[in-house]
Formats: C-alpha cells, structure tokens, sequence
C-alpha cells in the first residue's frame, strides 16, 4: 500500500500524523413503514419535541459561540433559529407526517422542498441551502435519537475529517487530542481555518469530493505547510508529521542565553484569536489588524463597537502589550461604505494613513477615540501604531488628531488614557528618517512584506518579480538595521512584525539586528522561542555584521545554514 | 389592508433585514404577507420565503395585513424597511 496525496488548502504551518474518525452529520434512516402502520398524532407530537430540543442546542451553541469567537459569528446561529421556526417549512413537514410519514421521513421530505427552493435563488442563498441542510441534520439525529460524535472527547491522536465543520464544531477542538483536521469545502478564511490558526491545529480545508473516499480508523497526515492530506503515509512521512508539533509550549517570557530579554508576541485579525495567542505562549499582541472590525459589512462599527472589541484584547494580555494598528485599507482591500477611486497602482497610492488624514478622517477619529477610551478600560497596556507612514508631516498631523480628540473626550467627561505610540516602518521613507520619527514616538514595528516590496521595488503578487521580493536581500537586512539603530537612538523600542519575524530560521538574526519585539502568527511562536533561549547574543551581533556585509541573497542563505 | 413600500436598508431582503422582518412579522397576530413586483404575496414569517423573494434595495414590496392588528402590524413592517441597516438597535 502506497501513500496518496489529496491536494487542499493548507491553514495552519502544522503538520499531525494520527487515525481517521469521521464527523458525519448525515443521518441514514430506513425505509418507511406503510401509512396505515404510522399514528400521525404520535408523529407530529415527536416532531414538536424535536423542535424544542433543537431550539434548546441551537441557543446554547449560539451563547457559547458568543462568549468564546465573537457576536459575528454567533449570528449564524440566530438565522438557524428562524428557519427551524419558519412557518413554510414546518407546515411542509406537517403536511407529510398527515400524509402517513414518520417525523423522521417527514422532515426529510419538508426540507426537501426547502432546500432546493434556495438553490434556485442562486448566489447569496446557496449558501442558505447548506444551513438548511445542517439543521435538518441536526433535527433528523434528534428524532432518531442517533448519538452525536463528542468532539471535545475525541481520543488522543485523532485526525478528524468532515464535509464542513461550522465554527461551534471547531471551537470545541482540543488540540492536546486532536492531531489535525480536514474538511473537503472551505478556504482560507472559512471559520474552520480561522479558528484552527488560533488554536494551533493542523488543518487542511477544501479537499474536496475525493476526501470523502477516505476510509474510517485509516492512518493519515495532515500537512498544513503543503495543503495535502497523505492516506497510508509511509514511514518517513510519517515522522516528519510527528515531530512538527513535538515543540514546548512557553507562556512565561523568554531571554536568550546570555540574559537579553526579547519580546515574542503574536499577530492578531480578529478578537477570535486571542485565546489562541495565549495559548501559544504570547507576551503580548505586536499586531492587531484592525480591518476585519470593518470589513464584510455595509456601515462601520460605531466606537462603542470598537471600544469593546478593544478591551477584550487587552484583558486578554492583562501582563503585555497589545499594538492596534489604526484603519490599514486602501485599493487593494475594499469595503463598501469607504469611497476608494479606483487607483492606477494602489500599492502606491492612498494607503494606510494617507486614507486616515483624507478622506476617512471620521474612520480615524472615531478609532481614535475608541482606542484612548480602551486603554483606560482594559487590562493591558495598549499601543496605537500608524500604518504607511512616509514623513514626518503625516506623524505630526496624527499626533494632532490625537489631542483633538483627547480635548473632545475631556469636553464629554469621557475616561481616557494615552496610548504608546508608534509607526510601521513599511516605506523606505519611513527607514531614512527614522531618527526624527523616534524622537516624536514611542516604538516602531517593522512591516516587512511591504518594507521588502518597495525596498526592492518588487511587487508581492507578481510571481514574475518573486524572486526579488525576498526579506533576507542584503539591501532589505541594511534597511532593517538602519531603522533600529534609528529606533535606538530616540529611545525608541523596535519590533517586527512581518512574515519575517515567525521564521525559526532567522530567529538569531533578527536578535543580532538588535530588535526588542518579534510578532508573528501563534503557531510559530513556540519555535521562535525555543530559539531564543539557545542564542548568545554577541555571537548573534557578530551574525548579523556578517550577514549585512553579505553582497547577495545567496551569500546570506549561505550564512544562515552554517 | 396593504400598502406598497420602498426598501432602503443596503443589503436589500437578504440577511439581517430578511430576518429582522420575520422577527418582526412574528410579534403580530394578523396573517402578513410580502410581495415583489408582480409576484404572488408569500408569508412574512417565513425566512425562507422572504429569502427566496431576493428583493434589492430601491425596490418596491407590497406589504398585506389582514387581522386584528393590522395596521400596528403593517406599521412595524414598514420601519424596518424603511430603516438602514446601521440603525438597527441591537
């Protein structure tokens, strides 16, 4: 028997090796008695129960969702809710139980009927086909009394496989038992992968039809890194499988050999993963993307909204720091309520803050004061960094803003606190006056994919250009160090938060380019710490001196595998 | 009684709106019903028949009441429609 590879969207930089148990929501039923045989009454009266029971589950999902992911996802729920009360519906299935079905039967048949009337919508209500489809699952395993699968009991070293899994079937994941999962529909930004990202899981989704041919109590990797799942894996396979997760976890903060504290945290797009930052053992939040509060909706969230997404990060590090990047959108990322004129270019266009002081000046201010009024409120100790700064002028307008704002919230008799504040260092503008933006900001965080992109005047989404959009050039280290050193002399703290900065491979060098922060996606963290506590940090320095005189990318790869 | 009603919130009947008009439909006691354009009228209490109708913003429903309760009920019906999205209370 050799391995089969199935290929799949890779969600998680994990891989996990373990047997297959399948999450199966469908439900077989069996030929239906004769009509004569079946008591209607009897029927309608074990369909009423099962409502009530499925109204009872669906509402503590519902709770649970909310209290652990988020409102926006719990709302799932609240559409379930009004389909399973849906007058057009139950009458259908009533209707078959008079006919002379079982309720079982009936509520096959019911929605039936249902399901396929939204097919036929088309577009936005396909996807309300799949809900009906979980619920009439969901009704069918209650009134068959069918056991449901326990997925926070799954036996150690189960690799889970299901058509789909909805965000209260993940968030019951417990990654101490559950070697991986995958799913045959879903992409990256599914809930299943958003939620397997934060709890560290490896996981790979939309597989497609040919996982559903994968045998139950079958061995199997699940490779994130590769977005493939490998049935019969053979020994080598295997292994590698095994040891990608043997890593320890360390929630305490680490230092490297010779006592240098260096600071590990995580990159954040959502509240959602917050526990799973903690979980991977980060000191603080170095990044949270602020967009998806904005995106996928037709107005923007009031400050009320923001302030409460705001404290539950920083209660969540209520010993660390949490940098908010203020509103980071521009033509490459649209939303609906933002007028964004098409641009020529708009990786150099009215990005990031240029948008802040322009046209979403109201964006900006409501942020603003969502962010002074959190830091007031919350836990741990917030940071307000700029994205897409190129000069000095764009600093001083915002840190006007600020103190406008800060003399609104003194006339509302609102509590405030001043943040940290800092700027990405994403331009090479940005790196060639660092000296006089360290003199007017507390921090700066290094945004390498697009410090990388326009150091090297490489686009990131032109494979043509891959090649040269590389952060371990020379010229991009000099960049780097440069705005350290800058950092440094304004008693600045620097960290990074790009891609870069989760690779294990280049923990030493960083350290030795002097940077006080690493800020990468959870998974990695526990790698990057591992590393951290091996280095000695005047052999590092040494490192990086070499690696900066390096001429070519080559010449600093060579480095880096002696 | 009827009255015929513009949809304003941007989302047209789809998502929250469809259910806040189901949610709305369902504190009522009279029969209610939802037309577009030249459609047969179907319940407004069923998400799923609401759905289905795929109204957009800017178009106009025929809302139908007939009960105890009518014009209370057409009234609520018709703020909902008439309200943005971002206006919801939650």
């Amino acid at each position: 028997m050799s391995e089969r590879r199935l290929e799949g969207t890779g969600v998680t930089p994990l891989s996990g090796v373990g047997t297959v148990i399948w999450y199966d929501q469908e439900v077989d039923l069996p030929e239906p008695p004769a009509p004569d045989e079946v008591d209607p009454d009897a029927e309608h009266d074990r369909f009423e129960t099962a409502l009530d029971a499925a109204r009872e589950e669906l509402q503590a999902e519902r709770d649970r969702t909310a209290e652990e992911v988020g409102e926006d996802e719990a709302a799932i729920f609240d559409a379930h809710l009004q389909f399973l009360d849906d007058p057009q519906i139950t009458g259908a299935v009533e209707d078959a139980i008079d006919e002379g079905l079982p309720a079982e039967h009936a509520v096959r048949e019911g929605f039936e009927g249902a399901i396929e009337q939204m097919e036929a919508a088309g577009g936005r209500m396909a996807e309300r086909a799949d809900d009906l489809r979980d619920i009439r699952d969901r009704l069918l395993r209650i009134v068959t009394d069918s056991e449901r699968l326990d997925l926070s009991e799954l036996p150690e070293g189960t690799v889970l496989l299901a058509e789909m899994l909805t965000p209260s079937d993940t968030a019951q994941l417990d990654p101490e038992r559950v070697a991986g999962f995958a799913t045959a529909k879903g992409g990256r930004t599914s809930h299943a992968a958003i939620f397997a990202r934060s709890i560290g899981i490896p996981a790979v989704v939309g597989v497609g039809e040919q996982l559903l041919e994968i045998e139950a109590d079958a061995e199997i990797v699940v490779d994130g890194e590769a977005g493939e799942v490998v049935v019969d894996p053979d020994e080598a396979t295997r292994e590698r499988a095994a040891e990608s997760r043997d890593v320890e976890i360390r929630t305490e903060r680490v230092a490297t050999a010779d006592g240098e504290p260096v600071e590990v945290a995580a990159n954040i797009g959502t509240a959602a993963e917050l526990e799973g930052a903690v979980a991977q053992g980060a000191d603080a939040v170095g990044l949270f993307r602020t967009e998806f509060l904005f995106l996928d909706r037709a107005t923007p969230p009031d400050e009320d909204e923001q302030l409460e997404t705001y404290v539950e990060a920083l209660d969540a590090f209520p010993e660390g720091r949490v940098v908010v990047r203020t509103l980071d959108i521009g033509g490459d990322k649209p939303i609906p309520y933002v007028d964004a004129e098409e641009e020529e270019n708009p990786f150099l266009g009215t990005r990031g803050i240029r948008r802040s002081l322009g046209p979403d000046a109201e964006l900006f201010r409501t942020q603003l004061r969502a962010l002074l009024r959190a830091g007031a409120e919350g836990d741990g100790e917030l940071a307000v960094m700029f994205p897409m700064v190129a000069t000095v002028k764009e600093v001083d307008r915002s840190l006007a803003v600020i103190e406008d704002v800060r003399a609104e919230l003194d006339e509302d008799g609102l509590a405030y606190e001043m943040p940290e504040l800092g700027v990405m260092v994403e331009t090479p503008a940005a790196v060639f006056m660092g000296e006089q933006l360290a003199e007017r900001l507390d921090f700066f965080s290094i945004g390498t994919n697009d410090l990388t992109q326009y150091v090297m005047a490489a686009s990131r989404q032109n494979e043509a250009v891959a090649h040269l959009h590389n952060p371990r050039d020379p010229a991009v280290l000099r960049a780097i160090d440069r705005a350290v050193d800058a950092a440094h002399a304004g008693d600045a703290w620097i960290g990074m938060c790009g891609e870069m900065a989760g690779d294990p491979e280049l923990t030493e060098l960083l350290v030795g380019l002097g940077l006080d922060e690493l800020s990468m996606s959870a998974v990695t963290i526990p790698d990057v710490k591992a590393n951290v506590v091996e280095i000695d940090t005047a052999e590092a320095r040494e490192f990086a001196e070499q690696a900066l005189a390096s001429e070519t990318k080559a010449q600093v790869n060579e480095r880096l595998e002696e | 009684m009827e009255r015929t009603v513009t949809i304003v919130p941007e989302a047209g009947l789809h998502a929250r709106p469809a259910s806040k008009l189901v949610e709305t439909a369902n504190e009522f006691e009279s029969e209610l019903q939802i037309a577009a354009g030249g459609e047969e009228p179907v319940d407004a209490r069923s998400m799923l028949a609401v759905s289905s109708m795929a109204a957009e913003q800017g178009e106009d429903v025929r809302l139908i009441a007939d009960g105890p309760d009518a014009e209370a009920a057409l009234d609520a019906l018709e703020e909902v429609l008439t309200t943005p999205e971002d206006e919801y209370d939650e």
